[in-house]
């Protein structure tokens, strides 16, 4: 398969090409990615198995490409293109060790997605989480996220090989279609916690907050969106592997409901311009896990169900919308941080008039997705989540029904706040009076050739997702009814329970949308345009509504959650909440910190001989800490 | 004691409006039947806000003539201007007369020359009538009712 | 001791201080003691309130100058995070009229006009307390009649007010049948003062000498607040009926006595701290009078003060005319154009004491200094209002009856 060949020799290629030059690097990336996206999209219907090694009679290393692994590809190659072009102008602004590494880091996913065995799985698997490592240490500060965020790569990566050590014992093999992990427990176990912890799941998402804050923005397209993706796509291999387990339905659909409701909670909370959209990163790959975790419960239950269909096909939409809206949020969001240089969402405001009107366009259209405002993707991959929820009183067993009906309505409440959080985000960095600050002048065309490519990708990937749903084999689903023709309307079971048109709606809001511009165009000579309403005067800098007003009322009201502590004293008030997920690790640091320093005092006292068995017992203790 | 209910609707206050002499023409045919109003306090010594709240007095009923009061310049047909302003209200008063929507005018009532800034001097755009003299709430529903033609 | 004004007089620091009945003035350095509204008084022209927040995410929420909600010009700067208003500071520039630089050079009677203009609905309390202040310094007295008719223009000048304070009160909780009942008997108030004295603000009753004569007749007047007072009784016995009214005033910026008094703070605001004092009471014309007094010191405890003020108010009204009725009145004569000399009047008025100190040459005011309740009762309210959250703005602002034309000048 030569554009497979292509794709991976390009990578190489381009990732050498950063020591010399950055921009072709790039482009050599973007060119490397477009080769990848064709060989996912020609080899979709017929898989390809391309043996690298053979090692012995049973352990062979392989590339396959089957339908799983070409609709990951197609995803994750839509926002490397992006982030590569993204980068041509705005790694100008880094060294050229990102450009290296950010190839290198494609190249390792890659692999992944192409991988057949556990060996090459894991090979890819480390390839992308040092390079990740060593892009967000990229940008100055970022130490100790960094660290974080190899401390839980590195678990989910002992939990993979402990989870592959137990398949290979298992069935003899290391090839990853072999494995029938639903024999053993163990596998299926260790497996899936190695990939949620890759996914962001709660409570592994506490790296995010320290690591997010000091990354560069197209490490964070990268990584909140591709990374994240390689996890989806392992529990994708992982389950369908497997005959369904009724337990791991139920624990993937809880752990998935209050991880979307956790990630929603405090993305609500958010003052930060990139943690707000890291934990909806944690907001969606939970709705991820949820829709999974439905679908085997489902498939446990009943071998033969359009329910779990359904909710599989929702998944992948999902995942689908989620890699290409998080990319254009963060290459939007990042163009915007670069060039004012603030980090807090209030002090970024009016970007459509100081950084410009395609980043502010982006952060709109992408916020709106993951608002599920019709007919962009979140909207299509959020009905999805709901109606399988709605669906799921068809389970004979009433525990079954609580468990799911709750989770629903834990995702309902998430999407709600995810809304509430995207307003805000959208509100007060793309919209508004900008604060007269002056945008750092970066060249941007490829910025925003990049962010038109995946504003594009949003909304033909929400109105066409009938055609998406026909793409991926399921024709049963998209009927005609109510005077839509047929094709064009989606429906969630059979017999028909709910439907949706996203392209007809697109048509509908257009021809009104259309009618209220001419309407405008033909009166705007005589329309009064006028600042808005304050009372008889401007605005001072100090007068504007700000982001901790906007969601004050909900940080009272949920304190019991937010851990809300208002403080005034000399004049200086400040409302702080806390993730409490991260009580936890800070009672291990500090633990860590303590036991150090006695340890210094009283063992490391110069002895030679104790201070090398410290220095043994500590790595081995932060290797199982960490 | 009545119950609460009763003793809302077992009262008529309001009373029968003779129109006082003519203050000034008609503003516009669209407003004869509805008037939305803002006031704006630009410097008086309280009685024409007092006046304001005695307007709405069922006495007058005001709503009967399609009277009403915003709460927003953006959504009135005319300002009424109480008083003469101080010298930092004349940015305000600006600012308001600016988010005015088209067609509006402005009425100006005085009541007291003691204090203040002449308001001729600032050259108002739409002024449908200026009265000096101190005006009750009678006057200033009669002038309204000029306005709107009635 | 109560501090009640800070101004220059020939280049010295003075004080005006209220010790129960009596008024004076002192130079501050022959003072000990302090007082903590030392500075709101200084700084009553530039702002009044606790100060400015800062930190991370406060803004200033700033109301006014031109609103629906307050029909006043003035600015609230309002220092909150989102809900919890953290300080408050007001600027009452907007409203500067410089009333007290304009009286200064002028004869007593366009002097009078003038401090009627401060505020109109306090215009009978100003014009009384200038005048005593004249009377004060020209050390003359006037004849009882008038000063009778004195007390039923304060009384009414107390029912419409207290009438307009309470209908704002239940305006702001959208009781709209209480309401409208109450803006029909403000409008009852006004025209019942237009036939008392031909003025709706009652700004005509000027002099030294008022002829019982030429004022409306004095049994309409009776028979007119005797049906406000049964028509008010009913309302407000209805009023405290009414829960979704009582919720929102009770417990609403609450002011406790100690805090009310330091900061200097007098009416219906103190007495709802249950501290019965009341200027009136210095006053023997006025006889068997007690201060109402609650104890709550919310905003409803300031309504229910109001409230009951209004009845006893025109129970004194009816007291009064009937003295006059069978008094007889004998005019005095008083050459206001030579008066010389120092002189402090005061005057209790709906929402508080009012204060004048004047100087005047042969006549002419050459120096004056105005103490107007509602400084102290902005200061009241900003400090009150800390904590609560903007929708209790209304039911705070609205409790203390306060205005900016009054604090201002």
């Amino acid at each position: 398969m030569i554009y497979i060949k292509i794709a991976l020799f390009g990578y190489l290629t381009a990732a050498l090409a950063g020591f010399f030059d950055k921009k072709t690097s790039y482009i050599l990336g973007s060119l490397s990615s477009i080769s990848f996206l064709a060989s996912g999209i020609l080899s979709y219907n017929n898989d390809i198995t391309i043996t690298l090694m053979q090692i012995s009679q049973n352990v062979s290393l392989s590339f396959k490409l089957d339908h799983l692994s070409c609709i990951f590809i197609i995803i994750s190659s839509i926002s490397w293109i992006a982030v590569e072009l993204f980068s041509v102008d705005f790694g100008m602004l880094y060294r050229k060790r990102m450009a290296v590494l950010l190839n290198l880091g494609f190249f390792g996913m890659a692999v992944v997605f192409l991988s057949n065995d556990m060996l090459t799985f894991l090979f890819g698997y480390e390839i992308m989480t040092i390079t990740s490592y060593l892009l967000i240490t990229e940008k100055s500060n970022s130490q100790k996220g960094a660290f974080l965020f190899l401390a839980f790569s590195e678990l989910s990566t002992i939990l993979l090989i402990s989870a592959f050590a137990v398949g290979f014992i298992n069935s003899g093999n290391i090839n990853l279609s072999n494995i029938k992990p639903s024999d053993n427990f163990y596998f299926l176990f260790l497996a899936s916690l190695g990939f949620i912890i890759k996914m962001d799941i709660a409570p592994f998402h506490v790296w995010m907050r320290k690591a997010y804050e000091k990354a560069a923005a197209n490490v964070l397209a990268v990584l909140s969106s591709s990374v994240t993706l390689v996890g989806v796509y392992g529990l994708f291999r992982i389950i369908s592997a497997t005959n369904s387990s009724h337990l791991w339905g139920i624990l993937a659909l809880s752990i998935g409901a209050i991880s979307a409701f956790w990630g929603a909670v405090h993305a609500a909370a958010s003052k930060g311009i990139k943690t707000l959209p890291a934990y909806s990163t944690t907001e969606n790959n939970g709705l991820i896990l949820a829709l999974l975790g439905l679908y085997v419960l489902t498939l446990s239950l009943k071998a033969e169900s359009t329910l779990a269909t359904f909710a599989y096909l929702g998944a992948v939409i999902l995942a689908f919308a989620h890699s290409i809206s998080k990319t254009l949020l963060f290459l939007s969001i990042g163009q915007a941080q670069e060039a004012l240089g603030e980090d807090e969402i209030n002090n970024i405001r009016g970007i459509h008039s100081s950084v410009g009107k395609i980043p502010a366009f982006g952060i709109i259209v992408s916020g709106l997705s993951f608002g599920a405002f019709p007919p962009l993707i979140g909207y299509a991959a959020e009905w999805i989540v709901l109606e399988s929820i709605f669906q799921s009183s068809q389970f004979p067993d009433i525990l079954d029904r609580i468990i799911s009906s709750s989770s629903g309505v834990l995702m309902a409440l998430a999407m709600g706040f995810a809304t509430f959080a995207m307003i805000k985000l959208m509100g007060y960095s793309a919209l508004g009076y900008d604060h007269g600050k002056k945008a750092k002048k970066i060249s941007v065309a490829f910025m925003n050739s990049a962010q038109l490519i995946l504003m594009t990708a949003v909304f033909l990937g929400g109105i066409l997702i009938t055609f998406e749903f026909a793409y991926l084999g399921h024709k049963e689903f998209v009927i005609g009814a109510l005077s839509v023709p047929q094709g064009f309307l989606l429906a969630s079971a059979k017999p028909v329970f709910g439907v949706i048109a996203p392209l007809f709606y697109a048509v509908v809001i257009s021809v009104f949308f259309i009618f209220c511009l001419l309407i405008y165009l033909k009166k705007r000579h005589t329309t009064k345009k006028v600042t808005s309403w304050n009372g008889g005067l401007e605005l001072k800098e100090n007068e504007y509504f700000t982001t901790s007003g906007y969601s004050y009322t909900i940080e009272y009201i949920l304190r019991w959650i937010y851990r809300t502590k208002e403080t005034l004293h000399n004049k200086k008030a400040l409302v702080t909440t806390k993730d409490v997920a991260e009580f936890p690790y800070n009672l291990i640091t500090d633990a860590a910190k303590k036991l150090s320093f006695y340890i210094s005092r009283y063992i490391m006292n110069g002895n030679t001989h104790q201070y090398i068995a410290y220095i043994v017992i500590m790595f081995i203790l932060s290797f199982l800490i960490f | 004691m009545k119950s609460w209910a009763l003793f809302g609707i077992t009262r008529k206050l309001t009373e029968k409006f003779d129109k006082s002499d003519k203050d000034t023409k008609q503003l516009n045919r669209i407003f004869k039947n509805s008037l939305h109003i803002y006031p704006i306090d630009v410097g008086n010594s309280g009685d024409l806000n007092l006046e304001m709240m005695a307007l709405s007095a069922p006495q007058y009923n005001i709503h009967r003539f399609g009277i009403f009061f915003t709460d927003s310049p953006r959504h009135a047909d005319i300002l009424m201007v109480l008083g003469r302003p101080t010298k930092a209200m004349i940015e305000p008063l600006k600012e308001t007369i600016n988010q005015l929507p088209e067609p509006f005018g402005i009425v100006v009532f005085e009541n007291s020359q003691l204090t203040g800034i002449d308001i001729e001097t600032l050259k108002l755009p739409n002024v449908v009538a200026h009265i000096k003299e101190e005006v009750d709430a009678k006057r200033i529903l009669s002038v309204l009712l000029d306005i709107m033609g009635k | 001791m109560r501090l009640l004004g800070v101004f220059e007089k020939d280049s010295k620091e003075m004080l005006l201080l209220q010790d129960k009945n009596t008024f004076f003035i002192q130079d501050r350095d022959s003072i000990n003691e302090s007082f903590d509204n030392y500075e709101l008084l200084k700084n009553r022209d530039k702002y009044i309130g606790n100060g400015k927040t800062e930190g991370s995410g406060v803004f200033n929420f700033r109301y006014g100058p031109v609103t629906g909600g307050v029909s006043d010009a003035g600015v609230f700067n309002i220092y909150t995070h989102g809900e919890r208003i953290l300080s408050v500071n007001i600027d009452p520039s907007y409203k500067k009229r410089g009333i007290e630089k304009l009286i200064i050079g002028n004869d007593i009677q366009t002097s009078l006009m003038l401090s009627q203009s401060i505020c109109s609905n306090f215009a009978l309390s100003h014009s009384n307390a200038f005048l005593t202040a004249v009377e004060d310094a020209g050390n003359f007295s006037i004849d009882t009649t008038t000063k009778r008719i004195r007390i039923i223009a304060a009384e009414l000048e107390r029912i419409y007010n207290h009438l307009y304070v309470i209908a704002r009160l239940s305006k702001g909780a959208s009781q709209n049948v209480l309401t409208s009942h109450l803006e029909g008997l403000f409008e009852e108030s006004l025209r019942t003062n237009q036939i008392f004295s031909g003025s709706r603000f009652l700004k005509n009753l000027n002099g030294f000498f008022i002829d019982k004569n030429t004022i409306g007749s004095l049994n309409e007047i009776k028979n007119r607040t005797e049906k406000i007072k049964k028509d008010f009784k009913e309302l407000y016995s209805h009023s405290l009926e009414s829960w979704n009214f009582i919720d929102r005033i009770y417990n609403t910026a609450v002011l406790t006595g100690k805090h009310a008094l330091s900061i200097g703070v007098t009416g219906p605001t103190l007495r709802a701290c249950s501290i019965a004092e009341d200027s009136r009471t210095y006053n023997k014309l006025y006889e068997n009078f007690h201060p109402i007094t609650k104890d709550r010191c919310d905003a409803l405890s300031r309504m229910q003060v109001r409230a009951e003020e209004i009845m006893q108010s025109c129970e004194i009204i009816e007291q009064q005319i009937d003295k006059i009725s069978s008094e007889e009145q004998h005019k005095k004569d008083i050459d206001i154009s030579k008066i010389s000399g120092m002189g402090i009047g005061y005057c209790e008025s709906p929402t508080g004491l009012v204060a004048y100190f004047i100087e005047l040459k042969k006549g002419v005011v050459e120096n004056v200094y105005i103490s107007t309740p509602s400084v102290f009762g902005f200061k009241a309210f900003c400090d009150s209002f800390v904590g609560y959250i903007f929708t209790d703005f209304s039911f705070s602002y609205d409790s203390f009856g306060i205005n900016f034309a009054d604090c201002s000048r």
